[in-house]
């Protein structure tokens, strides 16, 4: 038991991932997908998963190459210690960038679609401060809170997947090329980073179990999320068709506005609680990834500490946009563009290096 | 101390109780007015108001909880000029006491004049801003102002508001005589831009003219003719809607030919007559259900398009007024089938010629079949559905299998009782 003392085991690692990931299907993320590519945009999610493959591959191979190391600790033994400092920074604000944003549009959601008159400002302390007292719990307990209402999200889901497709019509699939092939394709990639929080994911090595953990757990979690992902974004389409789906802000709550199951209508009130439950543990993550890569960069030991304190400076940012519903959809794209490079390149040029320090022969006559 | 703690954190854990449950948004169930039906028009006299009825139900009529409360009436309704249906909610509390709530709005009923103004979709988008209104509302077009409307609707029975509604509109689809007609339907028909969208027809008033004689199905809402004691609304047939306003209306055999046609729509029982083939005098009450789905093929390849539809239908024979012997005799039956073959071809062939020359597009969703002979967007909206639709090539075939025949399938031969 001494051991696994602020570890998580691999069905905790599989259940944060696919809560993180999943949720992005609830926010803007579609929206983004579906405005450059019409009702194709669920191919977007395969294809991503699939070229997605290759980064998390070569980010396994050589971060279980170092036993017991994360991809902090990683990044600076291959850097050297200045290039991989601003390496680790670029990475902080980038996942900086990534909170302030996705809390803002978080907290737009709730103050336009379910409680219209309470201040921005309240609702935004509220979705932090729930956030932030989970961060502040450590990552055991985030993990154990994530497999615990996994199942409570899960199912819910699947409960309006089946009520949106039943009321659905298949045939707004087609034209089934959507754009054209090669526009697929291209804007498919500029948003690889929709999965490049397992690159973040890959911090939290020193925290799991064992070294099988994130082996296994992230092509787990990788295939079910895109599985959820894709059903989801197919279902979008057959219920409203791309042209009033490019015109959405966020087509999960309207298509949970827009189902009834029989005499029950109105259930976007049965979804909502849910939703906010796989908000609050999406954003305990990022929190914490935030605090722990802050937290060395700086030198901070008990970084658990500084997580109120950046709760509070990414409210004072993430109010700052006027009409949030559409500059931070514009930020949003801008920061996937960005990462999604990083994403890419970044396991393949650890992995380059790895090899040319020649640290996968040192394993090899380990063994 | 260890009590004190434990105490500590129940206070701690009931304080978010109160500070989650709704923030500024908490509200009391009590304190709202519920708007069931909202109704708008154009005034004659000003071009950029719009007026609006509300039908707000009373949550405390036929409750067999209140009991106390059972003088109150089941509803009100109140009828205002106004900008639009958003901040009309505000107006609206110079009178009633309570906060207008669209949540339980169920079904948004326009007057035929403001459906057929060509800013009636400029209004209409409202609905998709409106963070209560729900894009599974009914759309519903009435003949008269929709304020004379909700007044004159006086269901006898079905007294509370949101149930009649329900009901009325949940029977229209299944008989096939009203189309379902959603508000969400209705954006994505606009948005697609390439087929017609039916919206549900009703009225209170009745037209003086009786039905036309030779088919008592084929009316609209208002030409039915009924005594009795009962109410004064008629649902029936639907409102055409073209690029986002409406053009014509279709009778009930209309409509019902479209639910034959559109992949998209399913009626579960349809009850009408054809003639008897064996003598002019009577008509064959039949029930008719499609037989499967319709097999559509169109071929957009060609200079003039064109569309093959083969619409599968099971025919029940209700009545036997001839009283003809179907029973043993088989060659009877193939001209009975032929004869609803042809019958039903005949019809499907004049609503089709009339929405090709008239309407010039098509109300039974084939341009969602169509899409899929493209492989990307821009070509088909390049290829322009609804432009080519006038000069398509249809052929209808109607491929009709004999179902029952009735509870008892022989009746007595009218010979040997005239004897």
């Amino acid at each position: 038991m001494e051991q696994s003392k602020g570890k998580i085991g691999i069905k905790e690692f599989v259940a944060i991932s696919m809560i993180i990931l999943s949720t992005k299907l609830t926010d803007d993320t579609p929206a983004i997908l579906y405005e450059k590519l019409y009702n194709a945009g669920w191919m977007a999610i395969i294809i991503n998963g699939i070229v997605t493959i290759l980064p998390i591959f070569l980010l396994i191979r050589v971060i279980t190459n170092y036993q017991g190391k994360g991809l902090i600790e990683v990044t600076n033994q291959l850097f050297g210690r200045f290039l991989g400092y601003i390496i680790l920074f670029a990475l902080w604000l980038g996942i900086l960038a990534a909170t302030i944003i996705d809390t803002a549009i978080y907290t737009d959601i709730v103050s336009s679609m379910y409680f219209v008159k309470t201040p921005t400002i309240v609702i935004y302390g509220v979705l932090m401060l729930a956030s932030a007292y989970g961060a502040k719990k450590g990552l055991e307990k985030i993990g154990s809170v994530a497999w615990t209402v996994f199942p409570y999200l899960q199912v819910p889901f699947l409960i309006a997947l089946i009520l949106t497709i039943r009321h659905g019509n298949t045939s707004f699939l087609f034209p089934f090329f959507g754009p054209g092939e090669w526009t697929i394709m291209k804007e498919s990639v500029m948003k690889l980073s929709i999965f490049a929080d397992y690159l973040y994911l890959f911090i939290l090595v020193p925290f799991l179990s064992t070294a099988a953990t994130i082996k296994k757990g992230s092509w787990i979690s990788l295939f079910f999320v895109v599985i959820n992902l894709v059903l989801a974004m197919t279902s979008f389409v057959f219920l409203f068709d791309y042209n009033s789906l490019m015109q959405m802000n966020y087509p999960f709550h309207e298509v949970i506005r827009t189902i009834s199951a029989g005499f029950i209508t109105n259930m976007e009130t049965f979804f909502f609680p849910f939703w906010l439950i796989g908000t609050f543990v999406r954003f305990s993550v990022y929190l914490y990834i935030n605090a722990l890569l802050f937290g060395h960069l700086f030198k901070i030991k008990n970084f658990e500490y500084i997580i109120p304190s950046l709760a509070t400076l990414i409210i004072f940012i993430g109010i700052i946009p006027d009409t949030p519903t559409f500059t931070i959809f514009y930020l949003r794209e801008t920061v996937l563009n960005i990462l999604s490079p990083v994403f890419f390149f970044l396991p393949c040029l650890m992995w380059l290096i790895a090899k040319l320090k020649g640290d996968f022969k040192h394993e090899k006559a380990n063994q | 101390m260890k009590k004190q703690i434990n105490r500590g954190k129940i206070i701690i854990y009931l304080i978010p109780l109160f500070i989650l449950s709704g923030c500024w948004d908490q509200r009391e169930v009590e304190e709202f007015a519920y708007v069931i039906a909202m109704g708008i028009d154009k005034p004659k006299d000003d071009e950029n108001l719009i007026k609006i009825t509300y039908l707000i139900a009373n949550p405390e009529s036929g409750n067999a909880a209140s009991g106390g409360a059972g003088n109150e009436p089941p509803r009100e309704v109140i009828s205002f000029k106004t900008d639009d249906f958003v901040v009309s909610r505000n107006i609206a509390n110079t009178v009633i006491a309570k906060q207008i709530s669209y949540d339980l709005l169920r079904i948004l009923i326009v007057s035929e004049e403001f459906a057929r103004d060509e800013n009636f979709i400029r209004w209409i988008y409202d609905a998709t801003k409106e963070m209560e209104i729900r894009r599974d509302a009914k759309l519903m077009i009435t003949k008269e102002d929709t304020e004379k409307y909700i007044l004159n609707n006086q269901p006898k029975l079905e007294t509370r508001p949101h149930e009649y509604f329900q009901m009325i509109i949940e029977r229209g689809n299944e008989t096939g005589m009203t189309p379902t007609s959603d508000l969400t339907t209705f954006f994505r028909i606009t948005e697609a831009d390439a087929d017609l969208f039916l919206g549900i027809y009703s009225t209170t008033e009745k037209e003086e003219r009786s039905s036309n004689p030779i088919n008592p199905d084929n009316f609209k809402a208002g030409e039915f003719q009924y005594g009795g004691e009962t109410n004064n609304t008629q649902f029936a047939g639907s409102a055409v809607f073209k690029e986002g306003k409406m053009i014509d209306v279709l009778t009930i055999e209309e409509t019902r030919l479209t639910f034959m046609l559109n992949p998209t729509l399913t009626a579960q029982e349809i009850l009408t007559t054809f003639p008897d083939p064996f003598d002019e005098k009577y008509r064959i009450a039949t029930r008719l259900t499609k037989n499967g789905t319709e097999d559509i093929k169109i071929n957009t390849k060609k200079s003039t398009p064109s569309i093959d539809v083969n619409v599968p239908i099971l025919v029940e024979v209700l009545t036997n007024h001839s009283m003809e012997h179907y029973a043993k005799d088989s060659q009877k039956r193939k001209t009975l089938n032929k004869s609803f073959e042809q019958a039903l071809e005949k019809k499907l062939n004049e609503l089709i010629r009339k929405t090709q020359e008239e309407y010039k597009a098509d109300p039974f969703g084939w341009s969602l079949i169509a899409r899929k002979k493209f492989l990307t967007i821009p070509e088909w909206e390049a290829f322009d559905w609804m432009k080519k639709y006038p000069e398509m090539d249809i052929n209808i075939t109607v491929d009709v299998e004999l179902g029952k025949f009735g509870r008892q399938g022989d009746i007595p031969k009218l010979k040997e009782i005239r004897d």
